[in-house]
């Protein structure tokens, strides 16, 4: 829901942008998670794969734009919904499935989608001249530096030059630095641990990627911080040890958080943790906890599931 | 009755009758040998002493009692099988293997070999002259060293029944011999030994009985001498052959004339 | 060239012994958590009702009595009872590269547990790994008699089929219905994996493994009678037929409680059996209990590698038992040659 001044600053962005941002130059050449990417021109038709790609579309008003979303984690939030996205696939799309929508542009959310059997090798796409985007967060063959809400924001703006769309880039930018700017981070010093998935071995939020810009930006410190990875699979051990004031569940549709809070609860280890104990959790969907346009959105909302806990116990 | 009665034997398998009333005897202290061209049976016959082979008809009795039906364990204490000495991936020792033969005298719950086995296995392995050979891996001793093993095995059984079923078809002249006159030893000694063979000169020289079998059926079974007729040989073997006398010992020896040409 | 000089097997049997239980009392004061080893130990003699007083905060107690001390348990039975069936597999099937995966076994648990994560049901993935384990040797027997009886080269290419099938279900659904984290955990549990052990398993692991274990340690001699064929055991008064599926059930049954609680891991089933015969033979009397022994004791340090290694990240135990099995079956080998 916008506040007033969130309106405020969106309208006097939207007013100064016109004047103050300079249109894309074609043909833009970025270097895109090693792979040299030449845009020729805006693209018009484009292919989203996983919530992440699509989600920063349609938060750019380039909704218009696309002509196909595969592997979906999600519903879109309701402030950037658009009725009847064409549905390549409920899973990773094939290649011919692809291509059939006749793209410029396919905007890959995970470095993985662009495989052989899914949309197909950055390289092969080239030389059907169409052109492919990963999400700079979530290049494996390069390793990324550690992820910062600024480096998020680098990347907005570098779609917004790829679609020239800095206005729109550049207003969503501010939009998202102020709701950031109103999360005062919390100053109890409070430990936590960024619980995705598993259950023999648990899939803990590590040092640079998004679960850490995420808890950093709550004032939280992650027992896994000096881990320089996006995710590991920690061992209960360790997570038990480090004894974390709060626990953050990452509710997917196939491990909820409803799910992951039973298995800590009958897990005769994890159910003697304070933060069990007395169910000091913050949950937020699998969509905004990769990298993208709702991560703020997932700050502010865990923000308040923080201030609402009750550590008087 | 002593020794062993082969009476009236069938065996059907999948629908084929392979033995079709087999009737032989081999009487202890002599060496029988069962010839017959190959598919004749004389596998089936063997397997079906040891109570392998469920008989569809007759009867196989060792010193009057029901060899088939006996109790298994009991059956291995008086009689042992030996067959072509086979590979195998174990690592055992002559004498480990030696020792196997004294499982049907060992319990469950017995940690360590008696006295009576270890006396038992070191008398076999003297009697296939291989006391030495104690330790040698089974592995590293020639097919003729395996085989007189193998035999030692059966001997350390203490078996007075031994069939053995073509045992020395792989190895080379001296090992054939050596073999087959410790057989002979044993049984002039009072075990009754039957054994298959397919190299009728060897069982000439060495057999005092000979069964033909052929056609699922024992033709004819007598000393060397009356069996082995070149009347016989031509109607089973389908060959030609000269039947003549051993200078010293005056058994048969078989001299196959070649088919000619022309033929 | 004579055997290799055997040392006294009651010398063998007292070391392995002793260095089981050392393992033990070891193993569990290594982990992520820093603890010292005096408190780990002072920790469990107080459960133990030896100490009066635990040294260690709540959460340490627990993670010393909770976590390690029954996931080394488990460790141990799971590498004694896999090395049990890796030997009565080589033994039944005259074949030194069986394993206890050979029937189908393990790409039926693997099936099962995938079926029932992706169901949604993660928490019962052991009771789906079994039931797959159980229906795959189920299907390994019925095209064995299809075939034409249980011998075991039949046997082989029985369960090689049935362990293809279930392979290729498993990957189809994987491909077809796992998202996101999901992968990452078949492929611990494909790999094997013995995190998560809780005390429920131990209990399970260890009575599974000394309740099939004894019996089919008493058959030792009897499998001995195997080394040349059906016909030479059979004529020793062993009941070939009988004996191999009493052993086969066994072999499978234990399995398939292995497997549903630790997942497919590889290589100790294989190695251990060859590891040992080099040093006393292939006398089962000796081998089955001996191999049981050297199993417990590998698996009780493979597991703690995997979770102490790379703290406080964890490997599935596997990925520790095939770096380790893959080079020292090679040096078996060698050593083979040199024998013969």
């Amino acid at each position: 829901m916008r506040t007033l001044p969130q309106l405020a600053g969106l309208t006097l962005a939207v007013l100064a942008s016109n004047c103050a941002y300079a249109q894309t130059a074609y043909p833009l050449r970025i270097e895109n998670c090693g792979f040299p990417l030449e845009i020729a021109a805006p693209p018009e038709r484009v292919v989203t794969i996983k919530s992440t790609a699509t989600e920063m579309l349609l938060a750019l008003g380039l909704g218009d734009r696309i002509v196909g979303v595969g592997f979906q984690d999600g519903p879109v939030p309701p402030q950037w919904a658009v009725d009847d996205l064409p549905v390549l696939s409920e899973k990773l799309p094939s290649q011919e499935v692809v291509l059939e929508a006749e793209p410029d542009l396919i905007y890959g959310g995970w470095e993985s989608n662009f495989a052989a059997d899914g949309a197909g090798e950055r390289a092969t796409l080239q030389a059907f001249g169409v052109g492919s985007y990963v999400s700079p967060a979530a290049c494996r063959s390069v390793k990324p530096a550690k992820l910062t809400f600024d480096g998020l924001f680098e990347e907005v703006d570098e779609i917004g030059k790829i679609f020239d769309a800095e206005t729109a880039a550049q207003a969503l930018i501010e939009q998202q630095k102020a709701e950031l700017a109103s999360v005062a981070a919390d100053s109890r010093g409070l430990t936590a641990v960024w619980y995705s998935s598993g259950t023999k071995t648990p899939y803990v939020g590590a040092g640079n990627n998004s679960p850490a810009m995420i808890m950093e930006a709550l004032g939280l410190e992650n027992i896994m911080a000096d881990q320089d990875e996006g995710w590991i699979s920690a061992s209960w051990e360790a997570v038990v040890d480090a004894d974390p004031d709060v626990i953050i569940l990452v509710d997917a549709a196939w491990n909820s958080a409803e799910q992951k809070k039973r298995l800590l609860a009958e897990n005769p280890i994890t159910s003697q943790l304070d933060a069990v104990m007395n169910q000091r959790y913050l949950v937020l969907p699998f969509p905004a906890s990769e990298a993208g346009v709702r991560n703020v959105g997932a700050v502010v909302d865990m923000a308040a599931q923080l201030a609402a806990l009750d550590f008087t116990r | 009755m002593s020794g062993l009665a082969v009476s009236e034997v069938s065996v059907t398998a999948g629908g084929k009758m392979i033995l079709d009333g087999v009737s032989l005897s081999a009487l202890p202290g002599q060496l029988t040998g069962l010839i017959g061209p190959n598919g004749a049976g004389k596998s089936t016959l063997m397997r079906a002493t040891l109570g392998l082979q469920t008989l569809a008809h007759g009867s196989i009795r060792f010193d009057g009692a029901d060899l088939p039906a006996m109790p298994r364990r009991d059956r291995a204490k008086i009689s042992a099988f030996v067959e072509q000495s086979g590979t195998t991936e174990s690592h055992l020792s002559a004498q480990d293997v030696v020792m196997l033969g004294r499982i049907p005298f060992q319990s469950v719950w017995q940690a360590t070999p008696s006295r009576d086995d270890e006396h038992a296995v070191a008398g076999a392995l003297e009697a296939v002259n291989m006391t030495g050979f104690a330790d040698r891996l089974y592995q590293t001793l020639s097919g003729g060293e395996q085989q007189r093993l193998q035999i030692a095995r059966a001997l350390a059984q203490q078996p007075r029944l031994l069939v053995l079923d073509e045992p020395t078809n792989h190895l080379d002249v001296h090992a054939q011999l050596t073999a087959l006159a410790l057989l002979q030893s044993r049984a002039r000694a009072g075990a009754t030994v039957l054994l298959a063979l397919h190299d009728l000169n060897l069982a000439a020289a060495f057999c005092d009985s000979l069964a033909v079998l052929h056609g699922g059926k024992v033709v004819t079974q007598g000393v060397p001498e009356a069996v082995l007729t070149p009347g016989m040989l031509r109607d089973v073997y389908a060959v030609d052959t000269s039947v003549l006398r051993h200078p010293m010992t005056g058994r048969p020896i078989l001299a196959y004339n070649a088919p000619s040409n022309s033929d | 060239m004579t055997a290799t000089q055997r040392p006294t097997l009651l010398t063998l049997g007292i070391g392995l012994w002793v260095l089981l239980l050392a393992s033990v009392v070891l193993a569990v004061a290594f982990g992520p958590a820093d603890i010292a080893p005096s408190e780990v130990w002072q920790t469990i003699a107080h459960h133990l009702g030896l100490v009066a007083d635990t040294p260690v905060s709540r959460l340490r107690d627990a993670i010393i009595w909770d976590l390690r001390v029954p996931r080394v348990l488990v460790a141990a039975g799971v590498g004694a009872g896999l090395a049990l069936c890796g030997t009565v597999m080589q033994a039944l099937t005259r074949n030194p590269l069986a394993d206890p995966y050979l029937l189908g076994l393990s790409a039926g648990a693997s099936l099962g547990a995938v079926v029932f994560l992706l169901a949604g049901a993660a928490l019962l993935m052991p009771v789906g790994a079994f039931m797959g384990a159980a229906a795959a040797m189920a299907f390994t027997l019925l095209v064995t008699q299809v075939l034409g009886g249980a011998t075991p080269a039949r046997a082989i290419l029985a369960g090689i089929s049935v362990s293809a099938l279930a392979s290729a279900a498993t990957s189809f659904l994987i491909f077809w219905s796992a998202t996101g984290d999901s992968y990452r955990e078949i492929l611990s549990w494909l790999m094997g994996s013995l995190s998560g052990a809780v005390w429920s398993d131990a209990v399970t692991v260890l009575a599974a493994t000394i309740f099939i274990g004894l019996p089919v340690l008493l058959s030792g001699r009897a499998l001995d009678a195997f080394a040349f064929g059906d016909n030479a055991a059979a004529s020793l008064g062993v009941d070939v037929p009988r004996l191999r599926w009493l052993l086969l059930g066994a072999t499978a049954l234990l399995t398939g409680v292995l497997v549903s609680i630790g997942g497919a891991i590889g290589f100790v089933g294989l190695i251990v059996p060859h590891v040992v015969r080099l040093a006393t033979g292939s006398r089962h009397r000796v081998l089955l209990p001996v191999s049981m022994l050297l199993g417990a004791i590998f698996m009780i340090w493979s597991d703690t590698a995997a979770r102490s290694l790379f703290a406080p990240r964890e490997l599935p135990v596997g990925i520790i038992t095939a770096l380790i099995g893959a080079p020292i079956f090679i040096l078996v080998l060698v050593r083979y040659r040199r024998m013969t």
